[in-house]
C-alpha cells in the first residue's frame, strides 16, 4: 500500500490564555471559516492542513490547547512533540498579554530546546477595543528573539501567513533528507515520532 | 452674694452630669466645704446647701443610671457579636473543608466526576480515531479520484445508498474487505 501523501509532517501547537483565539485562529486556517460562538477547548484537540512549501507537500498537524488552567496538566504534555508553538494572545486583552511570560516559560520547562516560537496578537480587527499597542507585541517578541504578527480570524488577516512563516522556518531547519511517507503520530509527549520514517510495504 | 464672688467652683453645678470632670468634682466638694463650714459657723444659707447636695445627689443618680444602661447595651452588644461569630465559624466548618478544598453535591447531576487521567485517557482516543479517520477519509478520496488502483477483490461500494440494497454477493465481499481495509488504516497510524 504505498503511496505518498505528503513529503514532511510538522507538528504544530497553539497556546495561550483562554478566550484569546487559538481554535478560531486554527479553525480559519484549517476550513477556511469563522465561528462567533465561543465553545471552550476541552483539554486537547487537533486539524490537520497540507501546505506545499518549496516544492514539498508538508502536512501540518497542528494542536489547538485548552487555555483554561484546569486543563495545564493535560496539554503540557503535548509541548514535547510540537516543532513549532505559536503563543497567542488578545489585543482587546491586557490579562492575555501579561501573561505571555507565563506561556514562553511553560514551553522553556516542556518543550525541546529547538521548538520554533511565535507571537500572535489575535483580535486586530477590533481596533477599537485595543488595549494593547502593536509596539508592545513587536518589543516582546524582538526580547525573545521571536517572530510577530498580529492577527485576525474573523477578517481573515495574517492567519495564513503566519503559519507558512512558522512552516517555512522549521523547514529551514530540517535536514535534507528523501521524502517518505511519516506517520501522523497522535501520541502525546512523542519527541521526535513525528521525524521517524515508516518503510511502506 | 458671695456664691456670685466664687462663679467659677460654683458653676460646676450648673453642667450637664456628662460634661463633668475631675475638675468640676473637685469644685463641687469646694463649695459643698465652704458652704458647711458657713453652717458650722454661722447657721446661714443651709437651704442653698439642701439645694446643691439635692443636685448632687441627682447628678449622681444620673450617672449611676446612664452607666448601667451602657453595661446593659454593651452586654447585648457582646452576645450577639458571640452569636455572629458562632455562626461563621459554623459556616466554615461545613462550608469550606479547607483553603485549597471543594465540597462536592453529591445530587448535582452535573457535579465533576472523572479523573484528569480519565479525561486525557479519552481525549487520547478521541484524537486517535479522529487521525484514523483522517487517514481512512483521504485514501478512500484517493481510491474515488483512481490515483490507487483497486486490489482484486475489492468491490466499489456506494457508500450513498442503504445498505439494504446490497445483495448477498456483494456483502459477502464487503466483509473480506473490511479487516483489509482496518489494518492499512492502523498501519498508517
Amino acid at each position: 500500500m504505498a503511496k505518498k501523501t505528503y513529503d514532511l509532517l510538522f507538528k504544530l501547537l497553539l497556546i495561550g490564555d483562554s478566550g484569546v483565539g487559538k481554535t478560531c485562529v486554527l479553525f480559519r486556517f484549517s476550513d477556511d471559516a469563522f465561528n462567533t460562538t465561543f465553545i471552550s477547548t476541552i483539554g486537547i484537540d487537533f486539524k490537520i492542513k497540507t501546505v506545499e512549501l518549496q516544492g514539498k507537500k508538508i502536512k501540518l498537524q497542528i494542536w489547538d490547547t485548552a487555555g483554561q488552567e484546569r486543563f495545564h496538566t493535560i496539554t503540557t504534555s503535548y509541548y514535547r512533540g510540537a516543532m513549532g508553538i505559536m503563543l497567542v494572545y488578545d489585543i482587546t486583552n491586557a490579562k492575555s498579554f501579561e501573561n505571555i511570560s507565563k506561556w514562553l516559560r511553560n514551553i522553556d520547562e516542556h518543550a525541546n530546546e529547538d521548538v520554533e516560537r511565535m507571537l500572535l496578537g489575535n483580535k486586530c480587527d477590533m481596533e477599537d477595543k485595543r488595549v494593547v499597542p502593536k509596539a508592545k507585541g513587536e518589543q516582546i517578541a524582538r526580547e525573545h528573539g521571536i517572530r510577530f504578527f498580529e492577527t485576525s480570524a474573523k477578517a481573515n488577516i495574517n492567519i495564513e501567513k503566519a503559519f507558512l512563516t512558522l512552516a517555512e522556518d522549521i523547514l529551514r531547519k530540517t535536514p535534507v533528507k528523501e521524502p517518505n511517507s511519516e506517520n501522523v503520530d497522535i501520541s502525546s509527549g512523542g519527541g521526535v515520532t513525528g521525524w521517524k520514517s515508516k518503510c511502506c510495504s | 452674694m458671695e456664691l456670685r464672688e466664687d462663679a467659677s467652683p460654683a458653676s460646676a453645678f450648673e453642667k450637664d452630669a456628662f460634661q463633668l470632670t475631675v475638675e468640676d468634682v473637685y469644685d463641687i466638694s469646694y463649695v459643698i466645704g465652704r458652704d458647711l463650714l458657713k453652717i458650722s459657723s454661722s447657721g446661714e444659707e443651709v437651704s442653698d446647701l439642701q439645694f446643691r447636695i439635692v443636685r448632687v445627689l441627682e447628678l449622681f443618680e444620673t450617672v449611676v443610671k446612664q452607666y448601667n444602661l451602657s453595661v446593659e447595651e454593651l452586654r447585648l452588644e457582646r452576645d450577639n457579636l458571640k452569636t455572629e461569630l458562632d455562626r461563621i465559624l459554623g459556616e466554615n466548618c461545613t462550608e469550606n473543608v479547607g483553603p485549597d478544598q471543594l465540597v462536592i453535591d453529591l445530587k448535582d447531576p452535573n457535579r465533576p466526576r472523572f479523573t484528569m487521567q480519565e479525561l486525557k485517557e479519552v481525549l487520547q482516543e478521541r484524537n486517535q480515531l479522529k487521525a484514523q479517520l483522517m487517514v481512512s477519509q483521504e485514501e478512500l478520496q484517493m481510491y474515488k479520484s483512481g490515483r490507487l488502483p483497486m486490489e482484486p477483490g475489492m468491490v466499489e461500494i456506494d457508500l450513498e445508498s442503504p445498505p439494504a440494497t446490497d445483495n448477498g454477493s456483494a456483502a459477502g465481499d464487503d466483509a473480506r474487505e473490511e479487516p483489509k481495509d482496518e489494518r492499512t488504516a492502523i498501519s498508517k497510524l
